[in-house]
């Protein structure tokens, strides 16, 4: 069981502190919602940020594209610039002056030999005119930093039927010639400026006198363009006019028509328009598929001024943007670390402010467990928080306050019921036997019991044996409580007084009414019944002060004795009260009681009454008296039900004769020792055993004998040479035991302290058991307190056919 | 009244009989409770209260057998009641004492419930 209630408690444990800080908090709550608005305000931030910042560094990609291309294209400009100048410079000066052969391979070495930009040059002197019939064409270029000589007149080259040669002759002005290799002169690959030069003869007339060029080695404009980067895999490309390729990538393109690089199809229209444009001078861009070009491929294409030649760049946007790409990259890289920062800073604030609430309601739990010393949170400022923990401490203020009070106002409370209880019992023991009495006589057989509806009342019962005469009297102070109860206690004294001298009802009833009348300035009154029985005569004489006629059972007829009644005691002095006489026989049961038996209502407000009592009281007639009694408050107690008791009730019953014949009690003080219970039983077997007892009851009531006994001997608490009464009772229809012992007050009906039965052998609690076997084997049981004294009887029924 | 009680040990079975003869109250638990301790010590396996010729009994004297049945069933041992008369039975029945206690009405009942444990041990050794 510990290990269980432990586990229970760790459960709760973790459910308060998952209620203080899980999922449904406060705290949680707001950390999530603000760091949600944190996170949606940053992100538009972010977000607007990058907009604007993208179209800036698109426009700085774009600008540095196009300068880059730019350097390059006016690099390759000025280069061609500068071949085109020196060669033009070179056929100016071949226009106005005449050279001899010599003249012109010196000044043709010296041209080159200045001019770095030049690869080659020659000076192809037009073979019709005089002197020069069969040719001049001295060509100078560089190889590996020298300068070689080659004579282009010579037959195995025939430069006059060079393309350079006859496409300027036929061009009549300077051009570029398409690229080709020079077999026999410069031996690479080139492109040749070719400049025509013309004089004038004697008469004026214009003649071609011949061809100055200079070479330009495509390796050389292929390392230009390559240094054209755009991006990882970008390059640059060169056409010839004719769509001859003169730099690209892809060395092994060179020399080729730019249309028999392309693999795919589809390409080769939009290439041949976009080089169309280009060599009408427009710069257009497309986006096509490019092979080794990651992405996003983009083409753009323009064309150089001095030689028309389409000029362009191939490069991947994605490449290009990459830069964009890094700046989004680290823009959310940023936004989130925001976002992270603020995250914290939110749950951190949070956390602090939410504290006190937080540990107030862990201290509100413990003071509903019940510790209100439990220690509130230190709540300063003036905010809600503050002023929630104030009013809270407030409240627990109060709380403790009013637990105080109602400790107080309960330790007041139950003094006062010990109070009223010691109060009961010194009432209880005004009467005979405490409140339950049972008086027997060869001629008569009494019971009679009080049962107040408080913890005092103001009923009373009393009899008195003087010689043959029986004097009993049952009264009923109006009201009830504790101004009845001491009404009561005078009545009860004074009846006791008459009843050791009166002979006459009538006037014992007056002689009662006059102490009770004086001094009684709040009006209490009293109705008593109070008759004299001759045991002899078996004559009743009885007078009534306003008391409720009593009954009679004669054989199998009960009714209600007429009665002349004078009034209620206490009212007024000076009375006199008429005297009834009536004639009993043996086997009369007389009974006398008061309104609060009649007239007990139940919860459906119906009054138990008169005729009710009288068929109660007669069913009940087979039984002995005490039993008697016990079945009609039983039947009254069936009849009322759940509803108080109204008023104090109590009955007393006479029967007349030998009804009881047989009776019996005996009783022995047995002193505290060993074998107590074996002296016990064995005088009880002796006893009980000259009655007509069952064997078997006889055991089960020596049984029930030593269990109280053995009790007391253990637990009353009693000094070692204590004595404990037992008393044995044989009476017609039942057997009893009555024990009493002066030791502490302990009463053994009492239920709360029982041990619960029928566990299973490993949990079942050993002792107590004997409490079961006392009630569970007799019928009837009674416990007193009286003199400091505990008095129980018990009574077993003996079975007995009733009538 | 006095108890008298006489001990028969079947070694083969583990089994413990203490007859009891006599009155088993107040006065005569405390010697009892001895003497059935001492018993429970041999370690066998059941313990029969044979109660044939028992004539009386009170809380005291079940409060020494419920200790004992406790104290055997802890340790994985059985206490029986065999043979209860009619008034003892009573007052059994109202304690509600030992529910789960083993109870033999008479002397074939114990034989037999005897007879299925040893059958049962021979069942399991083979």
């Amino acid at each position: 069981m510990a290990v269980h209630g432990e586990h229970r408690e760790l459960v709760i444990i973790a459910a308060n502190s998952q209620a203080a800080s899980g999922g449904g908090s406060l705290t949680t709550r707001l950390i999530v919602i603000l760091t949600l608005c944190a996170a949606v305000i940053i992100g538009l931030g972010v977000l607007v940020d990058y907009r604007l910042s993208r179209d800036d560094i698109l426009e700085r990609l774009q600008q540095e594209s196009r300068e880059t291309v730019r350097a390059v294209v006016i690099d390759i400009e000025n280069w061609l610039d500068g071949v085109e100048s020196s060669t033009l410079l070179l056929a100016r000066v071949l226009e106005q002056r005449h050279y001899s052969e010599e003249g012109l391979v010196q000044m043709l070495r010296d041209a080159i030999e200045v001019n770095a930009d030049i690869y080659g040059a020659t000076i192809a002197v037009v073979p019709s005119q005089p002197g020069v019939e069969r040719g001049f064409a001295p060509y100078f270029f560089r190889d590996d930093g020298a300068l070689d000589y080659a004579d282009l007149a010579d037959p195995r080259y025939n430069y006059q039927r060079q393309a350079w040669f006859l496409d300027a002759v036929s061009a009549g002005e300077p051009l570029w010639v398409e690229p080709y290799f020079d077999d026999g002169g410069g031996r690479v690959l080139m492109t040749t400026y070719a400049v025509p030069v013309f004089r004038r003869d004697a008469g004026g007339e214009r003649f071609l006198y011949a061809v100055v060029t200079a070479d330009v080695p495509l390796a050389e404009l292929h390392d230009y363009l390559q240094r054209l980067r755009l991006g990882d895999s970008g390059f640059g490309i060169l056409l010839s006019r004719s769509g001859t390729v003169l730099s690209d990538r892809n060395s092994a393109n060179i020399m080729r028509n730019f249309q028999d690089t392309l693999i795919q199809e589809q390409d080769q229209q939009s290439w041949q328009e976009m080089f169309e444009a280009a060599l009408q001078g427009q710069v257009v861009a497309r986006q096509l598929t490019c092979t080794g070009v990651p992405g996003r491929c983009v083409i753009r294409l323009g064309a150089l001024e001095s030689t028309g030649w389409p000029v362009g760049v191939v490069y991947s946007e994605d490449e290009m943007l990459a830069p964009l790409r890094e700046f989004a990259l680290k823009t959310a890289l940023a936004g989130t670390l925001t976002l992270l920062l603020m995250a914290i800073a939110v749950a951190i604030v949070t956390r602090r402010l939410t504290r006190p609430l937080t540990e107030l309601a862990l201290a509100s739990d413990r003071i509903a467990q019940g510790d209100l010393d439990a220690p509130l949170p230190a709540a300063s400022g003036n905010d809600e928080v503050a002023r929630l923990v104030h009013s809270f401490a407030g409240m627990k203020q109060d709380l403790k306050a009013y637990i105080e009070d109602l400790e107080v106002a309960t330790a007041r409370r139950s003094r006062l019921e010990g109070e009223l209880g010691a109060a009961r019992d010194i009432q209880m023991g005004m009467l005979p036997q405490g409140g339950e009495a049972s008086e027997r006589d060869e001629a008569f057989s009494l019971w009679a019991r009080v049962l107040p509806a408080r913890s005092v009342g103001g009923d009373l019962y009393s009899y008195f044996l003087r010689g043959r005469q029986l004097f009993f009297a049952v009264g009923d102070v109006s009201d009830k409580g504790i101004p009845a109860a001491l009404f009561m206690a005078r009545a009860i004294s004074l009846i006791q007084q008459l009843a050791a001298t009166a002979t006459d009802p009538g006037e014992a009833m007056a002689a009662l009414n006059d102490p009770l009348t004086s001094n009684n300035d709040n009006c209490m009154f009293l109705t008593v019944f109070l008759g004299i029985l001759d045991l002899d005569r078996l004559e009743l004489r009885f007078a009534s002060a306003g008391h409720t006629a009593p009954s009679l059972v004669r054989g199998a007829e009960v009714m209600s004795l007429e009665q002349e009644t004078g009034p209620a005691l206490g009212l007024s002095p000076d009375l006199s009260f008429p005297v009834n006489v009536i004639q009993l026989q043996p086997g009369d049961r007389l009974a006398v009681y008061t309104d609060g038996f009649d007239e007990a209502f139940n919860e459906r407000e119906e009054m138990f009454g008169v005729d009710r009592f009288n068929a109660a009281l007669l069913a009940g007639r087979g039984l002995p008296v005490a039993a008697a009694g016990s079945d009609l408050f039983t039947r009254l107690a069936a009849h009322v039900g759940n509803s108080p008791q109204s008023d104090d009730i109590t009955l007393l019953l006479l029967d007349i004769g030998d009804r009881d014949s047989g009776a019996s009690q005996s009783a022995r003080e047995f002193t505290r020792g060993p074998q107590l219970t074996g002296r016990v039983e064995a005088w009880l077997r002796q006893e009980l055993g000259q009655h007509p007892v069952p064997e078997q009851t006889l055991g089960e009531l020596i049984l029930v004998a030593e269990e109280i006994v053995s009790n007391v001997d253990k637990y009353a608490g009693l000094a070692a040479d204590a004595t404990i009464t037992v008393m044995a009772i044989a009476e017609r229809g039942e057997v009893g035991i009555e024990v009493r012992d002066c030791g502490l007050a302990f009463n053994p009906l009492d239920q709360s302290g029982l041990t619960e039965l029928g566990a299973a052998t490993k949990n079942a609690v050993i002792g107590g058991l004997g409490l079961h076997l006392i009630t569970a084997l007799t019928d009837r049981q009674n416990y007193r307190r009286e003199n400091g004294c505990n008095i129980l009887r018990v009574t077993k029924l003996l079975e007995q056919p009733r009538e | 009244m006095q108890l008298s009680t006489t001990l028969d040990v079947d070694k083969q079975n583990s089994v413990a009989r203490v007859a009891l003869v006599g009155a088993l109250n107040t006065d005569t638990a405390p010697g009892f409770e001895k003497r059935l301790f001492e018993v429970l010590e041999g370690g066998h396996q059941l313990t029969v209260l044979d109660m044939k010729d028992l004539d009386y009994i009170s809380s005291a004297g079940l409060r020494v057998i419920f200790k004992a049945a406790k104290q055997a069933k802890a340790s994985g041992r059985r206490i029986a009641a065999a043979n209860r008369k009619p008034h003892i039975d009573k007052v059994f029945e109202i304690l509600k004492a030992l529910p789960d206690m083993a109870v033999f009405a008479n002397e074939q009942e114990l034989d037999d419930y005897l007879d299925a444990m040893q059958r049962r041990s021979r069942g399991e050794e083979s």
